[in-house]
């Protein structure tokens, strides 16, 4: 596979996105007409003070929310009017989720965790806990693998949070503030570890934050202020 | 194919609910003491029909009784006592010669009953019931001394008005508290009367009348403590089951020429028995109606306790659906959970019902049944589906973004 067909190809295109939130007789527009394209295999960040709309964004590329106006097309095809049972498949099989609180279920093993959106997969269980510790190895972590998210450090449990949006191989790893929770040598490891992923593995990586010398870390950086896209 | 599987649905509802033992059991305490007593209160009344049924099927299926008044109503239970029960408390010696020389085949044994006095060597007993019967009265009741205590009277005894009498186990073992009553003399009123029998111990009968404190003696001695010949009740055996409702048509027709068709009543067994059985039903539905109004409440129990777990784990919610769940496998799951809570507090309600219908079975009849268990853990579950379903749509329902959000 020649890396210069994949970069050249559109993976996730928003075509004039608008989110409107209405609250009593006032109307705001969180998003006002984005468009953007990333392409396969990119590193891109999405950058912006906050209430610039950035969440917004990411909750529409993450398939959680859907524009008032607009179109979304993953791998060409208009997602924005797809039911809730197909959005979350897709969320499922092409999108990873790394969010700044972790997210890890309590009292529950690193590899259980790790497993949990196989719960919603095809995958058939035989091959379950295999890909699960073959994900933990892949962060580093496959001897904590019995471990609850309370005995690991948080670079730890965001590295298990990691090898979760893995485990089901996602085109698309989807970062909200990685880091936001993290000393920074940590932080440092997690971006570390996007950068492998991007680069061995080409996962395309799309990474939210407020902090611009984090954005810096990708290879693009998107900057948005009051729901427009200002800067590319 | 539903993803995920049931079985892993119920894995991870099991791991969820295994984590708050302690709240798990106060949850399920309100359908564990609903369900316990459903069954307990069932088995009592299972218990109660079954032990009845054996008193009667000892009387023997070929049984007819005559009593003075109306005892059943037109439906088959017992009447309310508006007729004229009371008016007309008795038959005489010459009911009872018309009917032995009309009605064939049968045996017909007069009953009548007095309230007394025994004195013992020992002690006084007052207000001892004595019935007083013919010398038949034995094997028609079915309650005869066994060998080496004694006899029942004689037919001879019966004709000459002997001065003997039989005794239940526990009347004389009351008068004799060291034993050995049989052959002894004691004083009925102020007549002396020989114990010529001791009949077996029969058990309690709970609150009802307790044979086993009766005395019996030919009719014609309680007709002198009485002072009059009223016959309280003939018992009437036929030789075979199937002679009874033709001996009943012939009673009723020879009473009829004498008495109004409310003051007496000829009946047997099997009607008593299910007069008896109807009222006893009713009463073990309406008990544990009352009992299951319990489980509603602990219904209510798991409910709000559901929705305290769906506002804790709302980030949880929200995780599951950002990596995948689609809503109908969250709701399924809370609602797996909720019905595994209720099912749980069923099981532990069933088992501490049954525990305690054998505890209670020492000294009341109680008898479990395979029905009022498969009723009582259908209805815990239907509980937990009914009262899940609202806490695990609102599971269902969140979205997923507010859900992360949520603090």
């Amino acid at each position: 596979m020649t890396k210069s067909l994949s970069k050249n190809k559109v993976i996730l295109e928003l075509k004039n996105v608008v989110k409107t939130y209405i609250s009593g007789n006032s109307q705001f527009n969180a998003l006002d007409g984005v468009s953007l394209k990333i392409m396969e295999g990119e590193f891109v960040s999405i950058t912006g003070p906050s209430g610039s709309g950035k969440s917004t964004l990411m909750h529409i590329i993450g398939l959680l929310d859907s524009p008032t106006s607009g179109e979304v097309l993953l791998e060409n095809k208009d997602i924005s009017q797809l039911k809730e049972n197909q959005l979350a498949q897709i969320r499922n099989v092409t999108l990873g989720f790394v969010f700044q609180q972790f997210n890890l279920l309590a009292r529950t093993s690193s590899l259980e965790n790790v497993l949990l959106p196989l719960l919603y997969s095809d995958v058939p269980k035989k091959e379950r806990n295999q890909k699960g510790l073959e994900m933990l190895t892949k962060v580093a972590l496959e001897a904590k693998a019995a471990n609850t998210p309370a005995q690991l450090s948080g670079g730890q449990q965001q590295r298990v949070a990691i090898a979760r949006a893995l485990v089901n191989n996602p085109k698309i790893i989807l970062a909200d503030e990685p880091t936001g929770n993290l000393d920074s040598k940590s932080g440092k490891e997690i971006i570390e570890l996007f950068h492998y992923l991007n680069k061995k593995e080409e996962r395309t990586i799309v990474l939210v934050t407020h902090d611009i010398e984090l954005a810096k870390q990708a290879n693009r950086i998107i900057i948005i202020k009051d729901g427009k896209i200002s800067k590319e | 194919m539903l993803k995920p599987s049931i079985n892993d649905l119920i894995k991870s509802s099991f791991r969820s609910i295994l984590k708050n033992k302690g709240r798990t059991i106060l949850t399920s305490l309100g359908i564990i003491i609903g369900v316990a007593s459903v069954i307990l209160l069932t088995s009592i009344g299972n218990g109660l029909q079954i032990y009845i049924s054996q008193q009667f099927e000892s009387l023997g299926a070929n049984t007819v009784f005559l009593s003075p008044g109306k005892i059943f109503n037109d439906k088959g239970g017992f009447d309310s006592g508006t007729s004229n029960r009371f008016i007309s408390t008795s038959f005489n010696l010459t009911d009872l010669s018309n009917l032995k020389r009309s009605v064939k085949n049968t045996t017909i044994v007069p009953v009548s009953i007095s309230m007394v006095k025994i004195k013992s060597s020992k002690t006084t007993k007052t207000d001892v019931t004595v019935i007083g019967s013919s010398y038949q009265y034995a094997t028609v009741s079915n309650y005869l001394p066994s060998s080496g205590n004694g006899r029942y009277f004689t037919k001879e005894e019966e004709d000459k008005k002997a001065d003997v009498i039989v005794l239940g186990y526990g009347l004389a073992n009351d008068l004799f508290p060291s034993g050995n009553a049989l052959g002894k003399k004691i004083i009925v009123q102020s007549k002396n009367m020989k114990i010529i029998g001791i009949l077996d111990k029969k058990g309690g009968s709970f609150g009802g009348p307790d044979v086993d404190q009766y005395a019996f003696t030919p009719i014609g001695n309680v007709f002198s403590f009485t002072g009059n010949q009223k016959i309280n009740q003939m018992v009437i055996k036929t030789q075979a089951k199937e002679q009874v409702p033709q001996v009943k048509d012939e009673i009723t027709k020879i009473m009829l020429k004498k008495y109004d068709k409310d003051a007496f009543t000829v009946f047997d067994s099997s009607q008593l028995l299910s007069s008896i059985n109807s009222i006893i039903g009713i009463l073990t539905i309406g008990l544990s109606g009352i009992a299951a109004i319990s489980l509603i409440v602990g219904g209510i129990g798991i409910m709000n306790i559901m929705l305290v777990t769906v506002s804790e784990r709302t980030k949880e919610i929200g995780l599951r659906k950002a990596i995948g769940a689609y809503p109908r496998a969250i709701l399924i799951q809370f609602l797996i959970e909720a019905i595994i809570l209720s099912s749980f507090g069923g099981a532990i309600g069933i088992a501490i019902g049954w525990l305690g219908s054998l505890g209670i079975n020492n000294f009341f009849p109680a008898k479990v049944t395979l029905s009022s268990i498969m009723i009582a853990f259908s209805v815990s579950t239907l509980v937990g589906i009914v009262f899940g379903v609202v806490p695990a749509r609102k599971a269902s329902k969140l979205s997923p973004i507010e859900a992360l959000r949520y603090e």
